[in-house]
C-alpha cells in the first residue's frame, strides 16, 4: 500500500510541467553529450551546477539525474557508429555494436541498444523503488562511527577499482580531503587554508573544482591532437529488431539489468564497471561465445542494459545514506547541499517530494528517452558531423561564464583555471580525478562523523570496532587494503584493468 | 620513469606542507580533535602514498613504463598553454573590459587564430555564440555579467 502512495507522490510531482521540462532538457542534454565526444556527464554536471541555482531544488536534481542517465544512451550510438564511446560506460559496446555496423546491421544495434536501456532503466528505478525504505531504515540506526567507517570503506572500494595505481588513488583520496576542509571549520569557526583571501572562508566550490578537473582539463587533453572523426556512410535501416534478435537478446537485457544494478549500489561501481562485468558474464555464459567481439547482439544489449541500470542503482546510497557512490553522485549531493538540503535517511521524511518525485521522473525520462534514441536517431548522427573544433571553443567559453555567475567573481574562474591545468598534469602523470572530487565532498560529513565519535568515545579509536556494522566496513576496508598487496590478488586486479584499458 | 618521482616528490611536498599547516591550526586533543586534525591525517597519507609511488619508481614494469610513455608521446604542449594563457587573460580582463568584448575577444583569437576558421564562418559562430549566452545569461537566468569601461 505504501508502495502506491510514494508511488502517487512522486509521479503527482514529476508530471508537474516545470518538472517534465527540466527533466526533458536534462536527457535531451545528456544525450546530446553522450554522443558528442569531449564531454562527459560530469564535466556537463559541473557545468550545468550554476544554471541549478535559479530553479527549485526538486526540478535541478530532475534535470541533473537526467543528464546521468541520458548519457548512458547517448554514448551507445558513437559506440555503434563510429567505433568511439562517447562516454566511459559505452566502451564495451564498441565491441560488438561496431562489428554489427560494419555487417550492415546498425540499425538492429541501436534499437536494442535502445530497447534494452529502456528495459533496464525501468527495472533500475523499480528496484530503487523498492529497496530505498528498507535502507533508509537500516540507515537510520547509524550513529557517527557507523558513517565515518562506512565513508572510510567507500573510499577503500573506489580506489581499489581505480583504473590506474591504487596508491595513486589513495593520494588523491587525500588531497581531495584537504581541499574539503578549505574555508571555516563549522565546529570552531577557524578559517583554514584560506590564505588570506575571502573568498575561500565558504571554501572552494564544487563546480569551479568538478568543472576544472574534468572539463577543462579534458578541453587541454583533447588539443593536443587532432580528434578524427569518421562516420559510418552506410544508411541506417531497420531499428526495430527482429525476432530471433529479441530471443538471443531479452536474457542478457535482464542479465545485465541485475548485475548493472547491483554494482551501481557498491561505492566506486557505477555503470562502467557494470558493463564490463555484463559483458564478462554473457561472454562466459554464452552457447556461442566465439561469435563475441564480431557482432553478437547480446554484446551489445547486456552492457547496454546494465550501464543504464547501474546508473538507477547508484542513487541508492546517495538517496538513503546521503553517501556518493560515484563522482556523478558527488556532484548531485554538491547540489542538493547548494540548495540546504541534506541527502541521508531522513531525506525520504523531511523532503518526500524531492525523493520520490526524483524516483518517479525517472519513468519519464526513460519514455523520453525512447523517442529522442529511436525516431530522432538522424538528428544525432549529423550531430556527429559538427568537428571538435567547432565544440571546444564554445565549451570552454560555457566553463568561463558559468564559472563566473555562481558568485560573479574572478575567484572562482581562476580556482577553474588552475584545477584545469592541474587535472590536465594529473591525466598526464596517470592520475585520477574521481577519488579527489568524491572525497572533497564527503571531507566535511567524514570530519564531522570523525569528530563527534572521538567526542562520543572519549578519545577511544575503539568505537570504531565495538559497533558491528562499523566494525564490518572496517574489516571490509582493510581486508580489500590487504588483498591489494597479495602478489596473486595485485596482479589479478591489474590484468582486469589491464584488458579493460586494451577494450578503451 | 622520471615523471613517476616527478610527480610523487610533488605530492609529497604537498602532503608535508599540509601536515605543517594542520600543525600551526591546531591538532587538538583525541577528546577533542582540533581544526587541524583531519588535514594533518590526510597530509600525513599524501606523503606516505608518495613514497609508495617514488619507490615502485624504480622497480617499474615493462608494461607500465610503455603506457606511461605513450601519454607523453607527440605532446602538442604549445596549444594546451595557448589555451591556458587565454584562459588567464579572459580572467584578468573581464572586470576591466566587460563580458561582450572580453567574450568577443576571446572567442574570435579561438576560432581565426587557434582554429583558423575563415572569416565568415568566425562571425556567423562568434554573433551566435554570443547572442545566445547573452540572452541565457542576462535576460533569462538575470546573472550581472560585468559591464566594464565600456559600459556593457
Amino acid at each position: 500500500m505504501e508502495f502506491f502512495a510514494n508511488f502517487i507522490t512522486g509521479f503527482s510531482v514529476a508530471l508537474q510541467p516545470i518538472n517534465l521540462m527540466f527533466c526533458f532538457l536534462g536527457v535531451f542534454i545528456g544525450t546530446l553529450i553522450g554522443v558528442l565526444p569531449g564531454i562527459g556527464p560530469v564535466g556537463t554536471m559541473a557545468i550545468l551546477l550554476p544554471v541549478t541555482y535559479g530553479i527549485p531544488p526538486t526540478t535541478a536534481i530532475i534535470m541533473l539525474a537526467g543528464i546521468y542517465y541520458g548519457a548512458q544512451y547517448g554514448g551507445s550510438t558513437t559506440s555503434i557508429l563510429v567505433n568511439i564511446p562517447g562516454e566511459a560506460a559505452s566502451v564495451v559496446t564498441t565491441l560488438d555494436g561496431y562489428q554489427m555496423a560494419l555487417k550492415g546491421r546498425a540499425g538492429p544495434a541501436l534499437g536494442i541498444a535502445a530497447f534494452g536501456s529502456f528495459i533496464a532503466g525501468t527495472i533500475g528505478v523499480i528496484g530503487l523503488q523498492l529497496l530505498a525504505p528498507p535502507l533508509v531504515a537500516v540507515a537510520l540506526r547509524f550513529g557517527p562511527p557507523e558513517y565515518s567507517s562506512l565513508m572510510i570503506l567507500g573510499f577503500v572500494i573506489l580506489t581499489y577499482l581505480a583504473q590506474k595505481s591504487m596508491a595513486k588513488a589513495l593520494m588523491m583520496a587525500g588531497v581531495g580531503i584537504i581541499l574539503g576542509t578549505i574555508g571555516l571549520d563549522t565546529m570552531t569557526g577557524m578559517p583554514r587554508f584560506t590564505f588570506g583571501i575571502p573568498e575561500l572562508l565558504d571554501g572552494v566550490g564544487l563546480a569551479p573544482l568538478a568543472m576544472g578537473l574534468f572539463g577543462i582539463s579534458e578541453i587541454l587533453l583533447n588539443v593536443e591532437k587532432k580528434i578524427k572523426q569518421e562516420l559510418l556512410t552506410t544508411k541506417i535501416k531497420g531499428l526495430f529488431p527482429t525476432r530471433e534478435d529479441w530471443r538471443r537478446a531479452i536474457g542478457a537485457i535482464l542479465r545485465g539489468s541485475g548485475s548493472g544494478f547491483f554494482l551501481g549500489i557498491l561505492p566506486g561501481g557505477g555503470a562502467v564497471l557494470g558493463s564490463f562485468v555484463s559483458y564478462a558474464l554473457e561472454k562466459r555464459i554464452s552457447k556461442h561465445p566465439e561469435e563475441f567481439g564480431k557482432g553478437a547482439i547480446e554484446g551489445v544489449a547486456a552492457p547496454e542494459a546494465a550501464n543504464n541500470c547501474a546508473a538507477q542503482g547508484a542513487f541508492i546510497p546517495l538517496l538513503t545514506l546521503g553517501i556518493p557512490s560515484n563522482v556523478v553522485m558527488a556532484i548531485l549531493l554538491g547540489a542538493l547541499m547548494i540548495h540546504n538540503i541534506t541527502p541521508g535517511p531522513m531525506l525520504v521524511k523531511e523532503h518526500p517530494q524531492l525523493f520520490w518525485g526524483v524516483i518517479s521522473s525517472m519513468y519519464m525520462g526513460n519514455i523520453m528517452l525512447l523517442v529522442l534514441n529511436l525516431p530522432l536517431i538522424g538528428l544525432w548522427v549529423q550531430l556527429l558531423r559538427v568537428p571538435y573544433a567547432i565544440l571546444f571553443p564554445l565549451i570552454l567559453y560555457i566553463c568561463l561564464i558559468g564559472a563566473y555567475v555562481i558568485n560573479n567573481s574572478v575567484i572562482d574562474v581562476t580556482i577553474m583555471l588552475l584545477c584545469g591545468v592541474v587535472g590536465y598534469l594529473m591525466r598526464k602523470f596517470e592520475y585520477e580525478p574521481a577519488p579527489l572530487v568524491l572525497a572533497y565532498v564527503l571531507a566535511p560529513m567524514l570530519e564531522n562523523a570523525l569528530r563527534q565519535s572521538l567526542i562520543l568515545s572519549g578519545g577511544s579509536f575503539g568505537i570504531f570496532m565495538v559497533r558491528p556494522i562499523s566494525a564490518g566496513c572496517l574489516v571490509v576496508a582493510a581486508g580489500l587494503l590487504f588483498s591489494s598487496l597479495l602478489p596473486r590478488i595485485r596482479q589479478k586486479r591489474e590484468k582486469i584493468v589491464a584488458k579493460a584499458k586494451e577494450d578503451e | 620513469m622520471q615523471a613517476e618521482r616527478v610527480g610523487s616528490l610533488f605530492w609529497f611536498a604537498v602532503g608535508l606542507i599540509s601536515m605543517y599547516g594542520s600543525t600551526r591550526l591546531g591538532l587538538g586533543t583525541l577528546r577533542e580533535p582540533g581544526s587541524g586534525f583531519l588535514p594533518f591525517l590526510a597530509g600525513c597519507f599524501i606523503a606516505l602514498m608518495a613514497i609508495l609511488v617514488l619507490l615502485q619508481s624504480f622497480t617499474p614494469k615493462k608494461e607500465a613504463r610503455a603506457k606511461l610513455a605513450a601519454l607523453w608521446e607527440g605532446v602538442n604542449w604549445h596549444r594546451p598553454l595557448i589555451i591556458s594563457l587565454l584562459i588567464l587573460g579572459f580572467i584578468l580582463a573581464l572586470e576591466s573590459l566587460g563580458f561582450i568584448p572580453t567574450s568577443f575577444f576571446l572567442l574570435l583569437i579561438l576560432f581565426r587564430w587557434v582554429e583558423k576558421f575563415p572569416w565568415r564562418k568566425v562571425l556567423i559562430v562568434l554573433l551566435l555564440t554570443l547572442g545566445s549566452t547573452y540572452l541565457l545569461f542576462d535576460i533569462f537566468l538575470k546573472a550581472s555579467l560585468p559591464r566594464g569601461i565600456l559600459g556593457f
